[in-house]
Order: structure tokens, then sequence, then C-alpha cells
């Protein structure tokens, strides 16, 4: 079951890390480049950006340090990942119709530096706006991403978490990868 | 326009209803004083207020009020109102306001159960009728609070049934829920998930035993999950929880359903999370539940399947995952709903864990089912202000239900009996003298 994995959120044990300006831009290019991929809805590439065993968080509360004793928005592996983007891709997702527009800027990009596990740490801010033809929907919060580096010198996303301002607020549907 | 109980009752018949009980806002603020003024609502649990001064802060029908346990240790309900300038005494949340509320206004203080403690500087109200044993000069307490296995309801009004008489057989699954610990005792922990509804409150307890939407509403989820569990080549329980919506009619033609006096009903459930035989969770609970209960009661526990209860006016506890949706109404087109997750106190931690994941993806806002839910009661909320027509139908099997002790059975488990059975409850509590 999902609640079993062993999967470490902690993201503040960090080792500094010294990357140069080059590194630290393409970095920055990764975390931009994978918003982008949302906006656009190119699930597919989106998809293609997680490791296998990676997790995608939303936690619900503001001192909320795990998934597994607390309920979050979202806790997210790959099975959940790919449902949720089938379903936004099903034709009588009812919910869906119009389909929800976003746009993100993402911003405040700085390096934390590596976790016990290697894995690089960075953080970040961002604000959206979602629409589906009434009310916009605005997201404000900070991104954490945990990066795997690649051997081909790339990246790979262990874990995307999403902390929202309004975590404990009253919210409507929330559809789409914030 | 102002109704008469007549031009109430006219606008529920047998078998349909008048739209304007899902769009007037003044049958809405009549609801509110008529319904949610007479009936018992479900204000929170016990384990939200473990010790003296903890306070928890909900509403009953848009009336704001304050669950406290008091120094005694009993549970009290207070509207959350200084009697001075009528400020709310303690923000919304929860907390412990210690010995004593003490409202930010005046400094006027008052006792956990409400009553005046003190206000600063006697003197100026020498020579008037200032009477701190009034009760005018303290916080009011909601007229009667009873407690159930730890889940309190309060009544603004007192006169009518106990809570007993009230709940009347859907308090099973009350019971249930706990009898699931092998201690007897639930608690809430874990977190709340808050959703908003744009729709009327009606909407979303008729939804609950509306088994007609699944197959055609939840579409885009369950077909999702199948292709994922084609994939994967095994359907785990977070994609079998979705599968269900997608079982075909005659799978929900055979469900029981079942319709109690004053608006409550259960339906019997739809998946079985796991056979004692097969699922190594569900044998560790039935392993703890039959040491502490026997093995035939043990059997008679886990074998109580039911999907979701209604109790009307508090919300629809789910006995099998542990969750307690608290619907509350805001405005007729405005509603509120609250997702409490519960641990059974001395089961194995999995089943708290597949409760948790059950509300994650079940019951939260960003849940891949519920935005559907969402988004066709808010399609109801709009296409009733239409001049498209009046009157809502609830056809659907009427006339064939079976009476039973308290209420009534359907012949049909797609029979509209429960939304029949719930404006039974609505013209009689909109009717009263």
């Amino acid at each position: 079951m999902l609640f079993d994995i062993d999967f470490d959120v902690g993201v503040d044990r960090v080792a500094p890390v010294n990357l140069n300006p080059q590194a630290s831009r393409a970095v920055e290019q990764y975390i931009y480049h994978e918003a982008r991929l949302l906006d656009e809805r190119r699930w597919p590439e989106w998809l293609d950006l997680w490791t296998e065993d990676g997790m995608y968080w939303v936690p619900h509360s503001f001192d909320q340090t795990s998934p597994y004793e607390h309920i979050s928005l979202c806790w997210e592996n790959k099975l959940l990942r790919e449902l949720r983007i089938r379903r936004l891709e099903n034709s009588r997702n009812w919910s869906q119709q119009p389909v929800t527009q976003s746009c993100r800027v993402v911003s405040n990009v700085m390096i934390d530096g590596t976790d016990p596990d290697g894995y690089l740490v960075v953080r970040s801010a961002f604000h959206s706006m979602e629409w589906r033809g009434k009310e916009p929907v605005h997201r404000v919060g900070s991104l954490i991403h945990k990066l795997q580096a690649q051997e081909d010198g790339g990246w790979k996303l262990r874990m995307k978490q999403v902390n929202l301002v309004d975590r404990d607020a009253v919210h409507g549907a929330i559809q789409v990868y914030i | 326009m102002s109704y008469s109980n007549e031009d109430l009752a006219a606008l529920v018949r047998e078998d349909s209803v008048h739209k304007s009980v899902y769009t007037d806002p003044e049958i809405f603020r009549l609801e509110m004083e008529r319904i949610y003024g007479r009936a018992w609502i479900y204000v929170g649990h016990d384990s939200q207020v473990p010790n003296p001064g903890d306070y928890h802060t909900t509403s009953l029908g848009g009336q704001e009020v304050i669950m406290v346990r008091g120094s005694d240790k009993k549970v009290y309900v207070l509207y959350n109102r200084c009697p001075h300038k009528g400020a709310k005494v303690v923000a919304e949340g929860c907390g412990n306001t210690g010995k004593f509320f003490r409202c930010p206004y005046h400094a006027w203080t008052f006792k956990l159960d409400g009553q005046h403690l003190a206000a600063p500087m006697k003197n100026g109200f020498e020579g008037t009728c200032f009477d701190p044993k009034h009760p005018d000069f303290s916080m009011r307490r909601v007229a009667r609070v009873e407690s159930y296995r730890g889940f309190v309801f309060a009544n603004q009004s007192a006169e009518g049934p106990d809570l007993g008489e009230f709940l009347g057989h859907v308090i099973t699954s009350i019971d249930n829920m706990c009898d699931r610990s092998p201690v007897g005792e639930v608690e809430v922990v874990g977190g709340t998930f808050k959703v908003w509804q744009p729709s009327n409150w009606k909407v979303f307890y008729e939804n609950l035993h509306d088994t007609m939407h699944a197959n055609v509403t939840h579409e885009s989820s369950y077909v999702a999950a199948r292709e994922q569990a084609q994939d994967y080549g095994s359907m785990p329980l977070e994609l079998h929880i979705m599968d269900g919506n997608g079982e075909p009619y005659g799978f929900w033609e055979k469900l029981d359903l079942y319709a109690f006096e004053n608006g409550h009903g259960y339906m019997e459930g739809i998946f079985n999370p796991g056979a004692i035989e097969t699922d190594p969770v569900s044998k560790a609970h039935f392993e703890t539940l039959k040491d502490a209960y026997g093995e035939e009661k043990a059997l008679g526990i886990l074998g109580q399947n039911r999907h979701n209860t209604i109790i009307y006016g508090s919300g629809s506890p789910h006995t099998v995952f542990q969750q307690f949706r608290v619907i509350r109404p805001v405005a007729v087109d405005r509603t509120h709903v609250e997702i409490q997750l519960f641990r059974l106190k001395g089961a194995p931690d999995e089943i708290y864990k597949r409760g948790l994941m059950y509300a994650n993806l079940i019951n939260s806002p960003s849940s891949n089912v519920m935005p559907d839910d969402i988004e066709v009661y808010g399609r109801c909320q709009e296409g009733n202000l239409t001049r498209g027509g009046d009157w809502i139908s609830m056809h659907r099997y009427n006339g064939t239900d079976k009476p039973i002790e308290g209420g009534m059975v359907a012949t049909n488990g797609t029979s509209e009996l429960p939304m029949r059975n719930q404006f039974r409850a609505w013209k009689k509590f909109m009717t009263m003298a």
C-alpha cells in the first residue's frame, strides 16, 4: 500500500554545496522548465522528470513534518501522478470543462545544499493563477525540490514539496499540479 | 417573499420538490432557524478538547459556537459572544483558554461553562441593574448538549426528543465506528480537510446515497483507475476505491438503502476493504477485535459494511474508513464540508493509515473523485436559477419503499428513497408549529 513506503521527506539536514555559476544556472533552468511543463500541460514530459520512486507532496498543515501521520493535500507516487493525469485527459472529466489554464511565476531560487542521501535541495517561491472561466484562483507558496543527479549531467525529481501559504484554508477543488 | 407553513408544505410533493428550496435565500434563512434551530447537530468530538480549557470553535447552522472542556471535565457548547458588546470571545480555531475566557475588548471574563466571572472596575455599576448572576451577563450556552460515545451534539432548542431518540437506528453507525476499536474508542487525529461546495447544503446530503450518479459523474476517475490497474497488472486499494464508482447499474440495484425518521439513513458498503482471510491488515485488525470481544462479536463488527451514513443536519460518518464529513451550510448556494479522520484506539496502525489514504484520495479538495461531484452540484445550483423548469424529480422507485421499524428500506438500490425521506424530514421541521 502507498503509505507503507519509507521515504525521507526531510529537507533541513543539508551540507553546503558549491556550484559554479553555470551549474547554478542550470539548476534554476531546470526548476523553471518543470514549472513551464505544468503550465503548458505537457504531462508526459513532466512525468518523465521524475525518478521511479519520486514523491509529490503538498502538506496540509503548517507544523506537518510527515505525510504518514497527517493528512496531505497531495502525497503522490508515480502510480497516483499518472492516475491524476489520466483523469485530467479523460474526455468525461466534467470538472475540467473548461480545462484549467494556469501560469506560474517561480522565483527566489536558492540551492540549500545536499541532504544525507546526496540529493540536491533547492528552494524557491511561486505565485500562480488558475482559470476555468469563472473565478481566478491564486496560489502562492514555497517549493522545495529534491533533485537527483543523473549520469548524463542532468537532474531528476526525487521530491517536490509545495508549501501553500493558505494550506489550511477551505479550498475548492485542487485539480492540476501546483 | 414570506412563507406560510402551507406555502412551505406545498414545495414538497411525494415525488418531487420545488427548486426554490435550493435557491431562495429566504428559505435558507428559515432552514437555519427551523431545522438547525431544532435538530441535534454534531459539534465535534471529545478528543478535540481533551483537557480543561481546551476549546474548538465551530458553527451550528451559521451560529458560531465554542466547544470547550470545563474545569469539571464536562464539555460545554457556548455561543461565541461576549454579552457586553457582543464581541466574539475567541478567534476561530482551537487552543487552550486557561481557567477562563477573557473578552479581548473590555476584559469581561467567564468561567469555562460560560458563567460570568468578573468585569473590571465594579464601582461603575452601582445603581444599575447589572447583576453578574443574571444570565444576561454570561456567555450563553446552547440549550442542550449531549455526547454519545465521544460524539458531541448540541440542540439550540430546549424542546423536543433527546439525542438518542433523534438519531434512532442510525446511532448504530456511531457504535460500529467505535466498536472497530478494541477499546471501543476513537479520536480525531491527523488534521481535517475543509472543502467549499458551490451549492445548497441539501444537494450534498442527497448525493451521499445517490447511486445513480456514480457511474456517470465519476467516469473520468474510475476509467483512469482501470487504465492504471491494467498497466500495472494489479489493482491496489488506492485504485480499487475509485474503481468502485464504475460498477454497472445492476450492482447498485442490489445494494440496500435504509432511510429513517428525521432524514437519516445509510447505505450498504460498496467495497470490502479486505477480507480477513486474504488481507493481512484486515486480519491483524480482526485479531485485536477477537481478543477484545470474542470471535463472534468481532466478526459481527467487521461484517457491518456500510458506505455513507447520513445524520441529517450533521453530516456523514463513513465507518469502514473512519471518516466524518461534517456538512455546514454557509449560504443558500455555499456549503462548507469538513472531513474529520479518526483513529481507532488500540487498533493496528495500518488501519489508521488506510483511513488516512482514503481521506487523502477521496475526501480531500485535491481528490481525483470529488471535483466532479463539486462540478455537478454547482451545475444544479446554476441550472435551477434558470426559467427552464420549476420541479426536481424524485420519482425513481417512488411508491415501492417498504416500511421497517423507524423508517423504510428501498426495494431497489437505485431508488430515490433517501431524497424523499430527507424532504419528509425537511417538511416536518419547516412546518412545525
